[in-house]
């Protein structure tokens, strides 16, 4: 019924070309520039003909950077560990509280539930400064500030609303029916919840949780400002290539592309139960 | 105003130029007279709609001729095609009430306000929607869109009238009071239509003749009696007819004049000499198989036959479902009327040669009912 | 196995009553039917009783003990879901074999149990299938094994039919009162089919906006519905209806409606001048001569062939529409033919106008006023 011309197809195949051009370009730079030295980055005009060097992967793991004004410390596989155990934990502990909560939300009606469901979200909305100020000297006080219990809580705010909202929806989806002919057969509400909800939820919460980990990972302010040097994660530790003899761009490069990795990796990971998740919405009728 | 409707060899390919072209609909082709009413039946995927949307002009015709009285119509665009259409998903207009939808059909006719009121009215009437006309189709039953869509369809002025499931979802109580008002209306109007339908009893109550068709491929084009009396194939044997058709596969034997069907050993059924036309014995000897059919209605439960027991027995108003088992394993009969008899009970079934259906093994049409049986002596005079 | 019996139910949605003091019996084995038209609260009833729902009054009896309070799933009940409701994540064995794990049989009793229902099922080739891998009416098996494999106290089937052909629901309607009995479970089968309801059920509770408007057996509601609202359900085409009231005739009484003077049984006589709706159902209008008793003169508007029956609408003189279904084949009046129908007197129900309730004829050896129905 619908005939595509030879020159529709080469017309597509232009348009999205230019658009992946476009998206990948500055992740296809940067890969180059971890590649090169900082005067080869400086270089005006910019050529991508060059020797490769590893230097800058190797200043990043032995954490000694040498420049024309010394060797500078750096904190940089510190600062990885610390982004990942700030993003993992925070992500398994809304998993733990969301997915629960996102299954009352979606089942039952209660009184105020949408409301709290609402007042959840709408920390989103606010700068996050504004909820940060006060939490600092909170922190302070209860001795709180700078440790990663008290980071990983206050990451809940990204994490929490994400992940409840969008699991909520998924489990909204599910036909009650289905659990209750798997409550019929004799199994306990506990049983019904982990053996059919959650699995049929599976690729909500895996998309949730690919998600909620992304924003965490990329956070900063609250780092920032809450966190000091030894438990700072790779968005704030960049600052410090920001030295005295000027900005080391070879090594942000490196950095950037390290630290693309984990969230890379995770994403071709949860693809598979997002892909699953597509075809196993075909069960209706 | 009313028009004859040719298919002229009509085709839906899709993907010609690949090299496993898909045939949605093969080769079809029927001619209907003015005034009559045709179903297209048949399961989903069989191809009925794709022809009724090429009728329509919503789909292109592939290869193949349709003609509207003398004009040659698959060309045109739909509007000028001069069909009326009620689609299956009612697309009904949202902001409009049903009145104003059913009204809105008849814009291109330019109508003066009492005239078009007054068309509408009847219209409602007769679909029983009179207390839902000013409301809009969301708060509207599905049952009530599909009025209102079918209504809409029927308010216009046109050659052909071409209905998309139009019942399929009513109130059951309201379908067959529906069936009854749409074909006295189209009668008393002479109104050709096209009717496309899975449910073969809307096909049976309201076309004069029926197009079965599977895989793209029309199977037979006959009214409801023909197709019941004599299907072309095992296929529309089988479809039509509700219950449906009792299947065996028989091996038959002639002796003496003598027909037997037999399978596993037992015989199922046995003619005696004189019962069964000469014609019939010569087209099944020394055939391995047949595979012969009986259609519930036509199994005679009584007094002789081959011994059966009950196994369930359902009334369910206006007819007696009654499944016995007998040496060909189960047979399912009809009887018009109440009947008392417990499972378990022991009966005697029956099938006169003139209501067997036989088929080859492939499942094409041997012979049916009446030829089957030997004339009787006065026929024979007659011919 | 076990008697179940609802008491006053009562349940409601928000403001909407959806069942409004519900009183029914079953009997330990029987299989009841539960017809209404759609939103007649039929699923809720059975979501009650399964317990995935409290009724806001009333009480749910099985073998006499209330079980409100108890959990859905220690009721043992079973149940199968118009949709199917099949779990989608796992293959049709392990769907059927849910509930047998939930008792925890070990992994022998388990396949055991699968395997027999499957087979009496006609699904053991398709057993390890995802339900997306198997076809509709194998969908609706797996949902029936699934509801009967741990031989249910009750059986719970809501519209288990709806969703596959009509062929396959022909055979499933005649297989499924073997295979019932099979297991001897209580059954309640809900259906919109007031076919299936009559074939299924061995009484028939029918359900007209949350309330039950009779509860008999198959001939006591095809033959003597309760009202008009009944009486409409039942029967393809359906009863034809025609107001009028009741007066003494040459021989007995008789309906007038319009010009048509309809003789009726005797046993109406107490009802004279009563504004009444009467009804006959189309297999019992037959043709006649011109000049007999009651006869109607009709032109036939319609021929309508349904299966082996020939569904006739006629109009009468003044306009009004009556059906006919015969046996196909016998005399006939094609279309546009002109002449005379009569309705069989014994056949024709009498209603109230005003309640709509259906006035038995009072036959003479039930004189006595205190046996009276609907006085």
């Amino acid at each position: 019924m619908h005939h595509t011309s030879t020159g529709e197809r080469i017309l597509r195949g232009v348009l999205i070309s230019l658009a992946l051009i476009f998206f990948l370009f500055p992740i296809f730079w940067i890969l180059l520039m971890s590649f090169q030295t900082n005067a080869q980055i400086l270089r005006i005009p910019p050529s991508i003909v060059f020797t490769p060097t590893l230097d800058n992967y190797v200043s990043l793991i032995t954490g000694e950077l040498k420049t024309a004004s010394g060797v500078l410390k750096l904190a940089f596989m510190q600062n990885l560990l610390n982004s990942l155990i700030l993003s993992v934990a925070s992500v398994a502990l809304s998993l733990v509280l969301a997915v629960p909560a996102a299954y009352a939300f979606a089942r039952y009606k209660f009184r105020f539930s949408e409301d709290i469901a609402f007042t959840l979200l709408s920390f989103k909305f606010a700068p996050p400064l504004l909820v940060l100020l006060p939490l600092t000297i909170y922190f302070q006080q209860i001795g709180l500030a700078n440790t990663y219990v008290g980071l990983i809580w206050v990451y809940q705010l990204i994490t929490l609303p994400l992940i409840l909202w969008i699991v909520r929806g998924y489990f909204e989806d599910i036909s009650p029916d289905i659990e209750h002919a798997y409550r019929i057969a004799g199994h306990s509400w506990l049983r019904s919840f982990l053996k059919i909800s959650v699995p049929l939820a599976m690729p909500g919460i895996a998309a949730a949780a690919l998600l909620s980990f992304i924003f965490a990972w990329n956070n900063f302010v609250f780092a920032l400002v809450l966190a000091s040097a030894d438990k700072q994660p790779v968005t704030v530790g960049a600052l410090a290539f920001v030295t005295a003899s000027g900005i080391q761009y070879g090594q942000i490069a490196a950095a950037v592309v390290i630290s693309i990795a984990p969230t890379l990796a995770l994403a071709l990971f949860a693809q598979r139960y997002l892909v699953e998740g597509l075809s196993l919405g075909a069960v209706k009728g | 105003m009313t028009a004859s409707v040719v298919l002229d060899s009509v085709n839906k390919i899709y993907g010609a130029r690949n090299p496993r072209p898909i045939y949605a609909v093969r080769d079809f082709s029927i001619e209907i007279a003015p005034g009559e009413i045709v179903a297209l039946l048949g399961s989903s995927g069989c191809g009925k709609t794709s022809t009724l949307r090429m009728i329509a002009g919503f789909e292109e015709v592939t290869k193949g001729e349709i003609r509207i009285g003398d004009r040659r119509i698959d060309a045109l665009a739909p509007a000028q095609r001069r069909v009326a259409m009620a689609f299956e998903g009612y697309s009904l207009y949202p902001p409009l009430t049903l009145r104003e939808n059913i009204a809105f059909a008849l814009k291109a006719e330019k109508l003066d306000n009492a005239e078009t009121a007054r068309r509408v009215e009847e219209i409602a009437r007769l679909l029983e929607l009179g207390p839902y006309l000013d409301r809009y189709p969301s708060t509207v039953s599905a049952g009530q869109q599909q009025r209102a869509s079918l209504g809409r369809a029927l308010v216009r002025k046109a050659e052909l009238y071409l209905l998309d499931e139009p019942m399929g979802q009513l109130e059951p109580q309201l379908r067959a009071v529906l069936r009854g008002r749409l074909k006295r209306y189209l009668r008393e109007h002479g109104l050709t239509a096209i009717l496309v339908t899975h449910d073969q009893t809307e096909a049976n109550a309201l076309a004069d003749r029926i197009a079965v068709m599977e895989g793209g491929v029309l199977q037979q084009f006959a009214s409801p009696a023909e197709l019941k009396r004599a299907p072309a194939n095992l296929f529309v044997g089988t479809f039509i007819g509700e219950p449906p058709m009792n299947v065996y596969r028989v091996k038959p034997t002639v002796a003496d004049g003598r027909l037997s069907l037999s399978a596993a050993g037992a015989e199922l059924f046995g003619y005696a000499p004189g019962t069964v036309s000469d014609a019939v014995l010569d087209r099944v000897r020394g055939r391995e198989e047949v595979i012969v059919g009986v259609r519930p209605a036509d199994v005679r439960v009584g007094a002789s036959g081959a011994p059966a027991e009950v196994v369930s027995n359902q009334w369910i108003g206006d007819q007696t479902h009654l499944e016995s088992t007998f040496p060909g394993g189960v047979i399912v009969a009809t009887i018009q009327d109440r009947f008392r008899a417990k499972a378990g009970e022991r009966i005697h079934v029956d099938v006169p040669a003139d209501r067997l259906h036989v088929f080859s093994s492939e499942g094409s049409a041997l012979s049916h009912g009446r030829e089957l049986a030997a004339p009787r002596p006065a026929e024979r005079v007659a011919a | 196995m076990a008697s179940l019996a609802l008491d006053h139910v009562t349940k409601r949605y928000g403001r909407e009553t959806v069942l409004d003091d519900v009183s029914l019996s079953v009997a330990d084995g029987e299989i009841v039917s539960i017809f209404g038209p759609s939103g007649a609260g039929k699923t809720v009833l059975l979501r009650l009783i399964a317990g995935m729902a409290e009724p806001e009054e009333g009480a749910i009896l099985v073998d006499g003990s209330d079980v409100i309070d108890v959990a859905p799933e220690q009721r043992s009940v079973g149940m199968a879901f118009q949709n199917f409701a099949l779990f989608p994540h796992m293959s049709a064995f392990d769907n059927i074999a849910s509930p047998l794990v939930a008792r925890r049989l070990g992994r022998d009793g388990i396949e055991d149990g699968v395997q027999k229902i499957a087979r009496l099922l006609k699904i053991d080739h398709v057993l390890g299938h995802a339900p997306r891998a198997l076809s509709n009416g194998q969908k609706q098996r797996t949902a029936l094994a699934r509801a009967l494999v741990a031989a249910p106290k009750i059986l719970l089937l809501d519209d288990p039919l709806r969703n596959v052909d009509a062929k396959l629901r022909f055979e499933m309607r005649l297989e499924l009162p073997r295979l019932l009995e099979r297991f001897g479970s209580t059954v309640l089968y809900v259906t919109q089919d007031y076919r299936e309801a009559m074939a299924l059920g061995r009484r028939i509770a029918v359900l007209v906006h949350g309330r039950i408007a009779q509860f008999g057996t198959p001939d006591e509601i095809y033959d003597r519905p309760a009202n008009v609202e009944v009486a409409e359900l039942f029967g393809d085409p359906g009863i034809n209806l025609f107001e009028g009231h009741v007066e003494a005739g040459r021989s007995g009484m008789v309906a007038a409606v319009g010009g048509m003077r309809l003789p009726l049984a005797p046993g109406f006589e107490r009802i004279a001048g009563r504004s009444v709706t009467i009804g006959v159902r189309p297999e019992h209008v037959g043709f006649a001569a011109a000049g007999t008793e009651g006869a109607v003169a009709a032109r036939v508007a319609a021929l309508l062939p349904l299966n082996d029956r020939m569904v006739r609408l006629l109009v009468t003189e003044d306009g009004r529409e009556l059906y006919t279904s015969r046996e196909a084949g016998g005399a006939a009046m094609e279309e546009g033919a002109r002449g005379h129908v009569v309705a069989d007197p014994a056949a024709i129900v009498v209603f109230d106008r005003e309640t709509g309730r259906r006035i038995a004829p009072r036959s003479a050896g039930f004189a006595s006023p205190a046996l009276q129905e609907n006085p």
